[in-house]
């Protein structure tokens, strides 16, 4: 734990993103959906459980996941989360959008570097 | 938020408790996870669920973000504050009652006039397409000194206008009537409609069954028997029975019938409600007009009026050009027959675009402006309502002082605590729209009979133009009574208020409460003002003497429906029916008229040695028998009346009245003096006969009962022409008019000969309808402001009462020190003084500002009246008087002992 980096902010309005495009890969219950990204960020993206399951919650009413109670492999009762079809589209805007803002951010910082 | 969305929401709002406990186990699980990597990662059991719980944080924070979407946040906070509010007024009845009734008033008020003056003035007519772009045509020209307005007009004008002018894509004739229709027992006299074939192409409404007639059965000089009926009609008399082709007696005539309008259709009515619509073309020789052959070519009978519609891009003005160079057109072409009509440089003709509803009309009478105005003061007692309220929601602020300083101290919002006063208020004025409108459809039920043509619907529970009206009324009242005193309340000194403590001693005057008060005191003195004006006014109506005494006075309609007698015949049907009518038991003396009492009868008059008659003013002409001036009770005050001598073969002779013979003669002894009358247009004056003058009789008023210009003069209808159709009437001997009424409808009528129609109707009403606009605006100005009166007592009632309640620990105190029970007395009584006081000197003046413009709406009355404005005042400063009284007298009472105690 010593060793962890620190911890950056979550990118306002990338959380969902972020959800959107772990839950691409699978069904995850909400614990695996932090690791998951905790772990793909190599430790620099933390999400909050205060934020994760008030945004799980909004998801579903959007429409975009969908969930089902589920044995884990470990034999625990959990809570396990997919990707809809309009939370795949949702997934495919934000993306592009984020790809769009990303490259016009790095764009700007360039040149005012140079 | 998409459809999809909201359904998800809703389901979650129903299962919202399923989902908090789900949610709590799906948190448990994270823990249970988290707890056991930590353990692998070397923790101990319990440090790793402790900090697994504290990475978790809080919970309860997070199940609360989570609940927002489950169901829909702010409208359950709006439900939410509507709850609290309702628990609130079910708290205090007292109040809530009186904020409800109080409104209640104040919105019925204006709920009951707009339904009126909507159903008078403002309502498109049903099916009207387009209703902005259609006027009716009036006219205009200046005689004398007189700017006179009307929109009635021959069918030659109509026919003059339609092919002179260019601005309009639709003409229509519309003329209304009352004549008998159907046959035997069954006839009753109906609202019947002449209306040109153009007159529907103004509606988009497809006839319930049938068709409509066209144009090729609307023309001169007598269009095609046919008839349409009204939904209404044919529903009561046919019920709904196939008509078509079926023959119906309308008046003198018998018509097919070929269609029936639409649920709902009235046309363009002014008054009832017509049941049946005939060509406008066959009304002259139904009501067996001698000129059914001539009408359309005449310009000398005014019995219809023009709808127009404007083409499109062509403005008012525009228009009103155009129809006035048709109008001096038509003139010159009528004055070629007609050399009296006055020249264009003289009357000035104008032709103009008004509304439909002739009391929004340019001819409006009196009523329409006394409605107006009416309409303001009913607005005035809603605002003296709302001050009223605002007065209750301020002193219940304050006794909610401690409680809203506690919650502030909790930590609500302002903004919130806001929103809940909000949702009280309109909660309450929600209430006070429904009690509004209870108040308002019994109110128009009572005001309908002064106010509305006969037969005219008042049920306001579909009528949405009211019900907004209503709802738009109640919204403005939140907004006046219950936003200040909210944001008074809770900008209150926290700590002070919390430090008062439960007992609520100090006593505080509040300046905003007591603005309120004067200006409601102000208000109701200044609507009393106006409402003793009206009554001032109308008192002088009622005494101007009327040269007649209509009060046992019966006016028979003799209607021979296509009879064709012979002037010969038609003397002796005429004679026998005179006869009869004398021998009826209860009646004391009978007489015939050439027409109704109070119709307009002018001929051509000349005297000799006057140059023009007609710039003294207008003369009116009476052809009656000699009974006439018993009948009436109308005396001679000099000179003798008509005899039966006065016959066909006696030399002609006439009765004038006193003001003309004054105006004429004037210092001349007017017996023996000579008038030229000539009934005949086309022929000179000056070759008629000479009706010498036998006698002068008191003024008599037939037109307008305070007009001045009281000309008349009277000829015996025998010397003019014995055979005119004429109508009886008759003087009642003293006992009950109504029986008299059917005894002599019943005799007359088993009298008439063929399909013959008798209408029998007491003088008295007549009479009564030309003082109407006066008793109107007496009748509601007296209502309003008896109303404006009693909430402005409540209110006085209220504030001092609440005052005395505040003051009794300081009361008690001065008691215990010996006051006196006259020193509290006058002390509180003072304070009630100071507030009538002030109340009543601000509403004089306003008064005294404001009677400027309804001086044109009194007869006769000076608006600075000195014994109205004091006697105003003084019931006022009664009134403030006795609402203190009773709080004054509890203020007596209080208990010495109770005040040292709580010491």
């Amino acid at each position: 734990m010593s060793d962890s980096p620190t911890p950056a902010p979550i990118l306002a309005g990338t959380l969902d993103l972020l959800i959107l495009k772990t839950l691409s890969v699978g069904t995850l219950h909400g614990y695996a959906i932090a690791q998951h990204i905790k772990r793909l960020s190599r430790d620099v993206l933390r999400i909050e459980e205060g934020s994760l399951y008030p945004a799980l919650q909004r998801m579903k009413v959007k429409g975009w996941i969908a969930s089902e109670w589920k044995k884990s492999p470990t034999g625990r009762k959990a809570r396990y989360y997919k990707l809809t079809a309009a939370g795949r589209k949702q997934l495919g805007e934000e993306e592009s959008d984020f790809e769009r803002s990303v490259a016009a951010i790095t764009r700007v910082l360039r040149r005012a570097d140079s | 938020m998409t459809p999809r969305e909201i359904w998800l929401r809703l389901t979650a709002w129903m299962r919202r408790d399923d989902l908090s406990a789900e949610l709590a186990e799906e948190v448990q699980a994270h823990i249970d996870l988290l707890a056991r990597d930590f353990e692998q990662e070397g923790m101990s059991r319990a440090d790793a669920v402790a900090a697994a719980r504290k990475q978790l944080g809080n919970v309860a924070g997070l199940r609360e973000a989570s609940r927002d979407y489950w169901g829909f946040p702010k409208i359950e906070a709006v439900l939410q504050d509507l709850r609290y509010a309702f628990r609130g007024l079910v708290r205090s009845p007292g109040f809530a009652a009186t904020v409800i009734i109080t409104l209640g008033l104040g919105i019925g008020a204006n709920a009951a006039m707009f339904a009126v003056i909507d159903r008078l003035m403002l309502r498109p007519f049903p099916y009207m397409r387009a209703p902005s772009t259609v006027s009716e045509v009036y006219l205009q020209v200046t005689s004398g000194a007189r700017r006179s307005t009307w929109g009635t007009v021959p069918y030659t004008r109509f026919l003059d206008l339609r092919r002179d002018t260019r601005s309009f894509s639709q003409y229509a004739a519309v003329s209304e009537w009352r004549l008998a229709v159907g046959v035997g027992q069954a006839t009753r006299v109906r609202k019947v409609a002449g209306v040109s074939a153009s007159f529907f192409d103004f509606f988009d409404a497809a006839p319930e069954t049938g068709r409509y007639f066209g144009v090729s059965e609307d023309v001169t000089p007598l269009g095609s028997l046919v008839a349409v009926l009204s939904h209404a009609f044919w529903q009561s008399e046919f019920g709904g029975r196939d008509v078509i082709g079926q023959q119906l007696q309308v008046g003198s005539l018998l018509y097919a019938i070929i269609g029936v309008a639409p649920e709902g259709f009235v046309g363009t009515v002014n008054g009832r409600v017509p049941e049946i619509f005939i060509p406008i073309t066959t009304v002259p020789a139904n009501i067996d007009r001698s000129n059914s052959q001539t009408y359309f070519t005449l310009y000398n009978w005014d019995w219809m009026e023009i709808m127009v519609r404007r083409k499109p891009g062509v403005s008012e003005a525009a228009a009103n050009t155009d129809l006035t160079s048709a109008y001096i057109r038509s003139r010159n072409a009528q004055r070629a027959t007609n050399p009296r009509v006055l020249p264009d440089s003289v009357a000035k003709p104008r032709a103009i675009l008004g509304a439909l509803r002739s009391a929004a009309g340019p001819d409006a009478g009196l009523e329409s402006r006394v409605l107006l105005w009416v309409t303001g003061v009913a607005g005035i007692v809603l605002l003296i309502a709302c001050a009223n309220v605002a007065n209750l929601m301020l002193t219940r602020n304050m006794r909610r002082r401690r409680e809203i300083a506690v919650r502030l101290a909790l930590g609500v919002s302002r903004r919130r605590l806001v929103a809940q006063f909000i949702m009280e208020g309109l909660l309450l004025s929600s209430l006070g729209a429904v009690a509004a409108l209870l108040v308002a459809q019994w109110a128009g039920i009572a005001i309908r009979s002064l106010l509305l043509p006969e037969g005219s619907t008042f049920n306001l529970s579909s009528d949405w133009r009211t019900i907004g009206v209503a709802g738009a009324c109640a919204l403005a009242a939140t907004l006046l009574t219950v936003i200040a005193p909210a944001f008074l309340a809770t900008r209150s000194d926290l700590a002070a208020t919390m430090k008062a403590g439960a007992r609520e001693g100090t006593y505080r005057s509040s300046r905003a409460r007591s603005a309120l008060l004067v200006m409601q005191g102000a208000l109701s003195v200044a609507l009393l003002v106006g409402a003793g004006l009206f009554v001032r006014s109308l008192n002088n109506v009622l005494k101007i003497p009327l040269g007649y005494d209509a009060s046992t006075v019966l006016d028979m309609f003799l209607d021979f429906r296509g009879l064709t007698l012979d002037s010969a015949e038609r003397v002796v049907v005429q004679r026998r029916l005179l006869a009869t009518a004398q021998t009826i038991p209860g009646v004391e003396a009978a007489a015939r008229v050439n027409s109704g009492l109070f119709r307009t009868n002018t001929a051509a008059l000349r005297v000799p040695g006057i140059d023009s008659v007609q710039r003294l003013g207008r003369f009116n002409f009476q052809l009656t028998t000699p009974d006439y001036f018993r009948v009436m009770r109308t005396r001679i005050l000099r000179g003798r009346g008509f005899t039966d001598a006065d016959g066909t073969a006696a030399p002609q002779v006439a009765v004038v009245s006193e003001a003309m013979s004054r105006a004429l003669w004037p210092g001349e002894d007017p017996l023996g003096q000579c008038l030229q009358v000539s009934f005949n247009p086309g022929t000179r004056s000056e070759s008629a006969p000479c009706s010498t003058v036998i006698g002068v009789a008191e003024d008599a008023a037939y037109q307008d009962v305070t007009d001045e210009q009281r000309f008349v003069y009277y000829l015996a209808v025998d010397q003019v022409d014995p055979s005119l159709f004429s109508a009886i009437i008759v003087r009642m001997r003293e006992g009950k008019i109504e029986e008299g009424i059917e005894r002599v409808r019943r005799a007359m009528q088993a009298a008439m000969p063929g399909m013959g129609f008798v209408v029998v109707r007491p003088v008295q009403e007549v009479v009564d309808d030309r003082r109407r606009g006066w008793r109107l605006g007496a009748t509601l100005f007296v209502a309003f402001g008896g109303l404006a009166l009693v909430v402005a007592a409540v209110g006085l009632y209220g504030v001092i009462g609440y005052n005395v309640a505040q003051r009794m620990h300081e009361l008690g105190v001065r008691v215990a020190l010996g006051a006196r029970s006259s020193s509290i007395l006058r002390l509180v009584l003072s304070q009630g003084l100071a507030f009538a006081a002030a109340g009543v000197t601000i509403g004089l003046a306003l008064a005294l500002v404001a009677s400027r413009w309804i001086e044109p709406l009194l007869y006769k009355q000076s608006p600075r009246d000195p014994v109205t404005y004091a006697a105003v005042g003084a019931v006022m400063v009664a009134v403030a008087l006795a609402a203190s009284a009773v709080p004054a007298f509890r203020a007596v009472r209080a208990d010495p002992n109770r005040a040292l105690r709580s010491e």
